[in-house]
């Protein structure tokens, strides 16, 4: 039965190219639509690694001071932060804080490995204040500040991408300096996971670098652009006015700009969201375009094909039969663009043309082939009823 | 016979409902999809208040260093110096304004928050944009030489600080910590508008800008106004010979330093995305490439939809072919028939489309997704819809038509295959 529907519609290919194509670009349209709604959620369902809630971001921006004076500065201005009651801990770090589009990166080589990885420079309060879950290791803290060694955190993301089973903690390696003969970075510890750009992006391969402000050996720049404030609970927006005052009373003359980062969270997380959303809307019109266009295709098909149906309910089919005919005739013709589509798909995680886990490529896959399927029988439902419908003596009369 | 024609093909879109709403419907959400998006570059690119005289107006946004044997790159908005010192020396222009790029600055007001967008200016800069001017007017020359601090702001500003609608001219305003004293009152602006955009505009020269640095990259940006488009290519070349003139500051990172004055498009959008790393090609012909083949792809379902759904029409009808072909009709005549129903068809659609894009711009500037943004429909657009209407009509009529023309009499008599 199955054969003889693949050969009927061989045999019709001219006439069925038309719908094998529709079929075709859907299926690769919904593909690319669902690989990344399944991109979204499988990085949604990974730990953030961060709790967000809480706190603050101030930005500074200063003039013309030399690097010395700004530190000196900001030294003073952590203090001035931290001695309010409502302020839980307050840390320094640079300008890539979670939430903003601002990034810094570089290749992290050992020995033959290498990957792109994001750098963050902070210091020993950050894991406090942003809930860094450490999975190995220690945290920085000021032992740190007297090692020879350049002492770097890593996320377990860099971890697997780069030392895949070996012990890391207390290794040296290159790190962003490639320098592999004389290796200046000492790993101390690993962090479970941190989407430095918010829930629905991967968790990229990343590591922070201890800076301290007293540290003599960069007194040429300032690592800090921004400071983390954390706040006790039930604390409201009223303070920060309070808390700006201060500041710029230390910072005087600077440019201060305050967040929460709950705000900014909103407004990236709605950014990364509007491609999905654009896509979706394009990629559900193109759909109901094509479903519509095949079931007025089918619908005329079958009213032209009634004298075939008449001669063979006259001769014994059962309408059953005639309904299961025509239905599998549309899955058969959907089975002609999906093989299609799926060489065409296949080649993205054979390839890794976007370096995104086959895993989401498959389930996408899956789902798309589900749709189609499901499309075209419903489709080919009304116009095969009506088909199945059709009473012998009526068609043969009308012929 | 025209007017025949298209009483046939009403005639034939009243006969099978179904058919024709399908159509229908296909060809005017494409329409509709591609009207909100040309609506949306126009939006981004196109002449707008304050961007008024884009015909005649270049931007410098980037200045660029690369380093071919290093690999090395740096792209990044230029200096105060740079501006003042290569740029502000151009002959050619009528007028040079220089600008920073905004920077977020807080205000309180009631204990509550206000985040606002702040942008150093000179007084050219309101000479070459025509800000809609609600109340009061902009800051002067004169102002800029004292370095006033006054400061013209948004009609959103405005009425976050001050309330709704209170005139707020000669009124106190601190943002940053510094007091500011309001002396205009102007019309919202897009943030997509990137070198006009902000909520309160002041001098430039109560910015802190060290005088003694003579670092080329920084945050700012020159607008230049020509004194008329023809004179655009000139003014070019005269930048294009101070370029080449200025020295690499890093020579052991970069070899070569590039800047370019253009348009909003070619400058902003597409020489960052598809320009080359390392020739002064703008990426333009890529753009063009690029945008029209994601056109044609996403034309092609619903074009595939129409030939189908047509196919099937015309065979339907393959008794009326074969009587018309009996008397003698010939194929180009039916030809013409076929494309002037199809035609008559896409351009209905059309019109459906328009209404329902406008219907669409209508729900996304009202939802805020781009703040202060009107998108309306507008005569660009509206001819570039027809065009893609007529396209459309063409693609999907001229196969069909095609086939059917070919049908023998006989055959098409007897309702032949095709």
């Amino acid at each position: 039965m199955i054969r003889h529907l693949f050969t009927l519609i061989w045999n019709r290919k001219k006439n069925n190219f038309l719908m094998i194509t529709e079929i075709f670009f859907s299926f690769i349209v919904l593909f690319g639509v669902l690989s990344l709604a399944f991109y979204y959620i499988d990085n949604y369902n990974k730990p953030l690694g961060y709790q967000h809630d809480k706190v603050w971001v101030m930005t500074l921006r200063w003039n013309q001071e030399k690097p010395k004076e700004v530190k000196e500065i900001q030294g003073r201005l952590q203090q001035q932060l931290k001695s309010n009651p409502e302020v839980e801990g307050v840390a320094l770090v640079s300008s890539n804080v979670p939430y903003t589009m601002q990034q810094m990166s570089g290749d992290f080589h050992h020995n033959n490995r290498r990957t792109q990885s994001d750098f963050f420079q902070v210091d020993k309060d950050f894991a406090a204040i942003m809930q860094l879950k450490i999975k190995d290791g220690r945290w920085f803290n000021d032992q740190d500040q007297n090692s020879k060694f350049n002492s770097i955190v890593i996320t377990q993301s860099l971890r697997d991408a780069v030392f895949k089973e070996e012990p890391v903690i207390g290794k040296v390696v290159a790190g962003m300096s490639g320098d592999d003969k004389n290796p200046k970075n000492k790993i101390i510890g690993v962090v479970e996971a941190y989407k430095q750009k918010g829930e629905y992006s991967e968790d990229k391969p990343g590591f922070f670098e201890y800076k301290y402000l007293e540290n003599a050996a960069d007194s040429t720049w300032v690592p800090f652009n921004s400071v983390l404030i954390r706040v006790k609970p039930g604390v409201t927006s009223a303070f920060e006015e309070k808390l700006m005052k201060q500041a710029s009373q230390v910072a005087k003359g600077w440019t201060l700009e305050i967040k929460s980062m709950n705000e900014m969270r909103i407004s990236q997380n709605k950014l990364a969201l509007i491609p999905l959303i654009v896509f979706s809307v394009v990629c559900g019109f193109l759909i109901i375009n094509v479903a519509l266009g095949l079931f007025g295709v089918l619908w005329y098909n079958i009213s032209r094909r009634i004298s075939e149906i008449g001669l063979r309910r006259a001769i014994g089919a059962a309408s059953g039969q005639v309904y299961r005919q025509f239905i599998g005739e549309v899955l058969v013709l959907a089975t002609f663009g999906i093989l299609f589509g799926m060489v065409v798909a296949a080649q993205f995680p054979l390839l890794q043309v976007f370096g995104v886990q086959t895993g989401v490529y498959i389930a996408a896959l899956g789902s798309a082939v589900v749709i189609i399927y499901a499309l075209a029988a419903g489709c080919a439902a009304y116009p095969s009823l009506q088909a199945a419908k059709i009473a012998p003596a009526t068609a043969l009369h009308e012929e | 016979m025209l007017k025949n024609y298209i009483k046939i093909a009403w005639k034939v879109l009243l006969r099978r409902k179904f058919f024709t709403f399908i159509s229908l419907f296909g060809i005017s959400f494409t329409l509709m999809i591609l009207m909100v998006a040309t609506a949306m570059i126009d939006h981004v690119t196109g002449s707008h208040t304050p961007e008024t005289h884009l015909d005649r107006t270049l931007f410098i946004n980037f200045i660029k260093m690369t380093g071919k044997k290093q690999g090395s790159m740096m792209n990044t908005t230029p200096s105060y110096y740079y501006l003042t010192h290569y740029v502000k020396t151009l002959k050619t222009p009528e007028k040079i304004s220089i600008s920073s790029v905004f920077k977020g600055v807080n205000s309180y007001v009631n204990n509550k928050r206000l985040s606002l967008d702040l942008k150093y200016t000179d007084a050219e800069f309101w000479e070459i944009l025509e800000f809609k001017f609600l109340e009061g007017k902009p800051f002067n020359r004169q102002d800029l030489k004292n370095a006033n601090k006054v400061a013209v702001i948004t009609r959103h500003t405005r009425d976050q600080y001050f309330g709704a609608g209170v005139s707020a001219v000669g009124k106190y305003l601190v943002a940053d910590g510094i007091r500011y004293q309001v002396c205009g009152v102007v019309e919202d602006v897009p943030i997509s508008r990137f070198n006009s955009y902000a909520h309160l505009w002041v001098p430039v020269s109560t910015a802190n800008i060290n005088k003694a640095d003579t670092g080329l990259p920084g945050d700012y940006n020159g607008i230049i106004l020509a004194k008329s488009a023809s004179d655009i290519p000139e003014i070019q070349a005269e930048y294009q010979h101070i370029v080449k003139q200025i020295k690499v500051p890093d020579p052991k990172n970069y070899d070569t330093f590039s800047s370019y004055a253009e348009g909003i498009l070619e400058g902003m959008f597409v020489r960052q995305v598809f320009g080359d790393r390392y020739t002064g090609e703008s990426g333009m012909g890529k753009f063009i490439a690029f945008v029209t083949l994601i056109v044609f792809l996403f034309m092609l379902m619903p074009t595939i939809n129409l030939i189908n759904i047509n196919v099937s029409r015309i065979l339907e009808r393959s008794s009326e072919i074969g009587v018309r072909k009996a008397f003698g009709a010939s194929s180009r005549t039916l030809i013409g028939q076929f494309l002037v129903e199809n035609i008559f068809l896409t351009l209905l659609g059309g019109f459906l489309g328009f209404l329902l894009s406008a219907l669409a711009l209508q729900l996304i500037s009202n939802s805020g997704i781009i703040p202060y943004a009107q998108l309306t429909l507008n005569w660009r657009v509206f001819g570039i819809g027809i065009g893609l209407s007529l396209l459309f009509g063409l693609l999907s009529g001229v196969i069909p038509a095609y086939k059917m023309s070919k049908l023998q009499a006989v055959e098409a008599l007897k309702g032949g295959n095709l």
